[in-house]
């Protein structure tokens, strides 16, 4: 995508923290990027490095208490959403920014019709008709390949399977032709050949209708084959940053190399033994004053326990939150 | 294992099936049944790792505990050791059932939360045998420590570990009675990817270690391929195709085989805009109402008009490679899979057409 173009969101220094009775808990910490229109940002991480807090604090969708939007921007359009009241966020979600999340049964509500639920957005966001929004909302079955889209507008979301349950959800989150799309763990649930099913969608709806995409997974196979770029999360940071190329070509930071490494191939030599990452992912109950990663990571030195790398160039569209250079082996001049 | 020597059947599989009641109506009669398993057929070898693969609902779950026999089967039978566990009282089964373990998806939910991670490795202990407090505490110990965890947590509650840690507990618990054989389902389904290989790996030493024999259930194929020696690909209760790994891998024979590996996102860029990828249109049959014919003819990209209309027969195609798909008909079958192998000729032209046709599809 070419550079410089004008982003549709750009998040700046985005800080979430979590009351709980034990304590604080840092969730997200000082995240920043954007999103350039008609690209697809992937997002991966394991469980807990803050990548379904990060977009739902974007739009104000975390329960407040517990969690606390503590500092940041987030610019779309004229608006920055976490100055903007609930009208304002209310009019945005759904209808500008659209939603798919890992699990379609929690998300559809099971009283009513899949048709139902498509034409609410349409009839309360772009004012169409009864009539209009049903050809609509048939429409939009169809766009997701949904055989006999008109007689399934009747029917109840536990009468569908689950991956054209995560169809439906796609389709209500494209309902109102949203300029982004933020879709978290979408085919987690899913079998691999329905979720090949569903990124085939993907690809092609991106093609005919052309908006943003974050595309949230913890399967970096899923994000080699989509994305444009790739953000890293480990801890409630970006560790690394980078298109997907350069990222899957020249990883930099040492969770990057060392999370492809774990992933067994297949094709071609198998390795006798998986390699490990060591420990376990860290706690988060204070801001960061050194490096998330240390613990476990193999190149960690003195400096890497005093200061928490920043995200440092190292290459055209590309940095990594980490003072080692695995060029040379030694420290990186930062 | 060493070549030439015929391998040592520890469990013997024979046309297995698992059909689970479904009732309905006023009077909650019954109206029909989930075929869940519906005939299976296989063998795994003392040591070695089987596979056990395929999409959510097809049966892995199911097969793999009613090879413990947890369920009553409805028909088939299961030997280990030569010995058919159909016949075996439930006085029998007990005694027996020490030496066969299972390890679960969910460590969370299989471990008992008001437990200490101390009273559950030991609690088979406790009902198996008689040892001392201080023998079983003593065994305890050294579970934990093959299986990585610090002896200091004996005394804490389940709560209070990772997913990887608590895997490992279920694990140490699976191992009290010096099993031969572990089903382990989906082990590290509920685990993250850095996780996993640590996983893994336990198992991996744990094998060596105590010359254990794995059914292995998973969906991660990836997965799979590192740790298993066969594999058996499972598509609506049956199994569609086992083969050795390598073969199974590298040309598979059964179109869902092909269509499933062809599906696996590879993290890799560059390879991922090669991959021809073989998209199956629709979804899986339900099990309770499976179609006429070859069960995968609804999504077949090869279907064919017998399909729809004669289920294939599942047999040896090639030296110890199984498969269930009309495409093969034209394939001489397989002498006995043993004397093929043992005599040292497994037919060469055979084989050859055999790798040529997986290859170019
Ligand atoms: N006790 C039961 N009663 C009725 N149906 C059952 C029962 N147990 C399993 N089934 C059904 O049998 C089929 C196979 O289930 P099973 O749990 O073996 O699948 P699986 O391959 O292990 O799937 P997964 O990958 O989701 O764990 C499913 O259709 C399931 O709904
Ligand atoms: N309601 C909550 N209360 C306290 N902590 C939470 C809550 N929701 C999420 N967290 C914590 O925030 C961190 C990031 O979580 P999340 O964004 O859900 O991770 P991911 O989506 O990357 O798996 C984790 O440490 C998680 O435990
Ligand atoms: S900053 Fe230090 S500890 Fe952190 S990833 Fe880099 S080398 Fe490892
Ligand atoms: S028997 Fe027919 S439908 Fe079944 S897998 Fe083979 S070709 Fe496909
Ligand atoms: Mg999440
Ligand atoms: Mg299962």
């Amino acid at each position: 995508m070419p550079d410089g173009q004008l982003p549709v969101l750009d998040v700046r220094d985005l800080k979430t923290v979590f009351r709980t009775r034990r304590g604080e808990v840092h969730a997200v910490n000082s995240v920043s990027f954007d999103l350039k229109p008609g690209e697809l940002l992937g997002v991966v991480g394991e469980s807990g490095s803050g990548k379904s807090v990060t977009m739902m604090s974007l739009i104000g969708l975390l329960p407040s208490p517990p969690a606390e939007v503590r500092d940041g921007q987030v610019l779309f359009g004229d608006n920055d959403l976490l100055k903007a009241d609930e009208d304002t966020l209310r009019a945005i979600r759904g209808a500008r920014i659209g939603f798919v999340f890992q699990d379609p049964m929690t998300s559809l509500n099971p009283v009513f019709t899949v048709g139902y639920q498509l034409m609410e957005p349409l009839r309360k966001h772009m004012g169409l008709n009864k009539k209009a929004a049903r050809a609509r909302a048939q429409e939009l079955l169809e766009l997701v390949g949904i055989p006999d889209a008109g007689r399934r507008l009747k029917d109840y979301p536990h009468q569908f399977s689950g991956g054209m349950r995560q169809r439906v959800m796609i389709a209500i989150a494209l309902a109102c032709d949203p300029e982004v799309l933020i879709a978290d763990e979408p085919t987690t649930a899913l079998d691999v050949t329905i979720q090949a099913q569903i990124l085939e969608l993907v690809k092609e709806l991106r093609q005919k209708l052309g908006m943003a995409i974050v595309w949230i997974t913890h399967d970096l196979g899923v994000i080699a084959g989509i994305a444009d770029r790739v953000m890293v999360m480990y801890g409630g940071q970006i560790v690394e940053h980078a298109p997907v190329k350069e990222l899957f070509g020249n990883p930099q930071h040492p969770y990057t190399r060392a999370l492809l490494g774990t992933v067994p191939a297949m094709h071609g030599t198998r390795e006798a033994r998986l390699r490990v990452i060591e420990g376990q992912p860290p706690v988060l109950d204070a801001p960061p004053a050194a490096c998330p990663f240390r613990a476990r990571c193999t190149h960690s030195f003195e400096r890497c326990e005093r200061e928490n790398p920043p995200r440092i160039p190292v290459g055209p569209l590309h940095d990594a939150a980490c003072f080692w250079n695995p060029a040379t082996g030694g420290p990186r001049d930062a | 294992m060493p070549d030439g020597t015929p391998p040592n059947k520890l469990v013997e599989v024979y046309d297995l099936k698992m059909h689970f009641p479904i009732y309905g109506g006023v009077l909650r009669r019954r109206v029909g049944e989930v075929k869940a398993v519906d005939g299976v057929s296989f063998d795994i070898h003392e040591g070695e790792t089987l596979g056990l693969v395929g999409e959510s609902g097809c049966g892995k779950s199911t097969c793999g505990r009613a090879v413990l026999r947890l369920y009553e089967v409805t028909d088939g039978a299961v030997k280990i050791e030569g010995e058919n566990i159909a016949d075996w009282s439930a006085e029998h089964l007990r005694k027996v059932r020490p030496k066969m373990q299972m390890v679960f998806q969910d460590p969370q939910a299989s471990l008992n939360p008001r437990m200490t991670v101390a009273s559950i490795i030991g609690e088979p202990l406790d009902e198996h045998t008689r040892q001392s407090k201080k023998d079983k505490l003593n065994r305890v110990y050294h579970l934990m420590d093959a299986v990585g965890l610090n002896r200091d947590f004996a005394n804490r509650y389940p709560h209070e570990f990772s997913g990887g840690q608590r895997q490992r507990i279920g694990i140490a618990r699976a191992l009290a009675l010096n099993p031969r054989f572990i089903v382990c389902d989906e082990p590290i389904a509920a685990l993250d990817v850095s996780i996993q290989a640590q996983v893994v790996n336990l198992l991996e030493d744990l094998q060596e270690e105590f010359g254990l024999t794995y059914l292995f259930i998973s969906h991660d194929l990836s997965m799979v391929r590192h740790i298993a020696d066969r594999v058996a690909v499972m598509y609506l209760g049956k199994i569609v195709e086992l083969a050795p790994r390598d073969a199974l891998y590298d040309s598979p024979l059964h179109p869902y085989t092909q269509a499933l590996l062809s599906a696996v996102p590879e993290p890799d860029p560059s390879l991922e805009a090669r991959t021809e990828r073989i998209i199956l249109k629709g979804d899986v049959p339900s099990p309770a109402n499976p179609p006429k014919g070859c069960n995968f003819c609804t999504r077949c990209p090869q279907v064919m008009d017998i399909c729809r209309q004669t289920e294939p027969e599942y047999r040896e195609v090639a030296p110890g490679h199984f498969t269930a798909c009309h495409l093969q008909d034209g394939q001489p079958q397989q002498q006995q899979q043993q004397q093929a192998t043992d005599a040292g000729q497994p037919a060469p032209a055979q084989r050859q057409e055999q790798s040529q046709q997986g290859e170019d599809t």
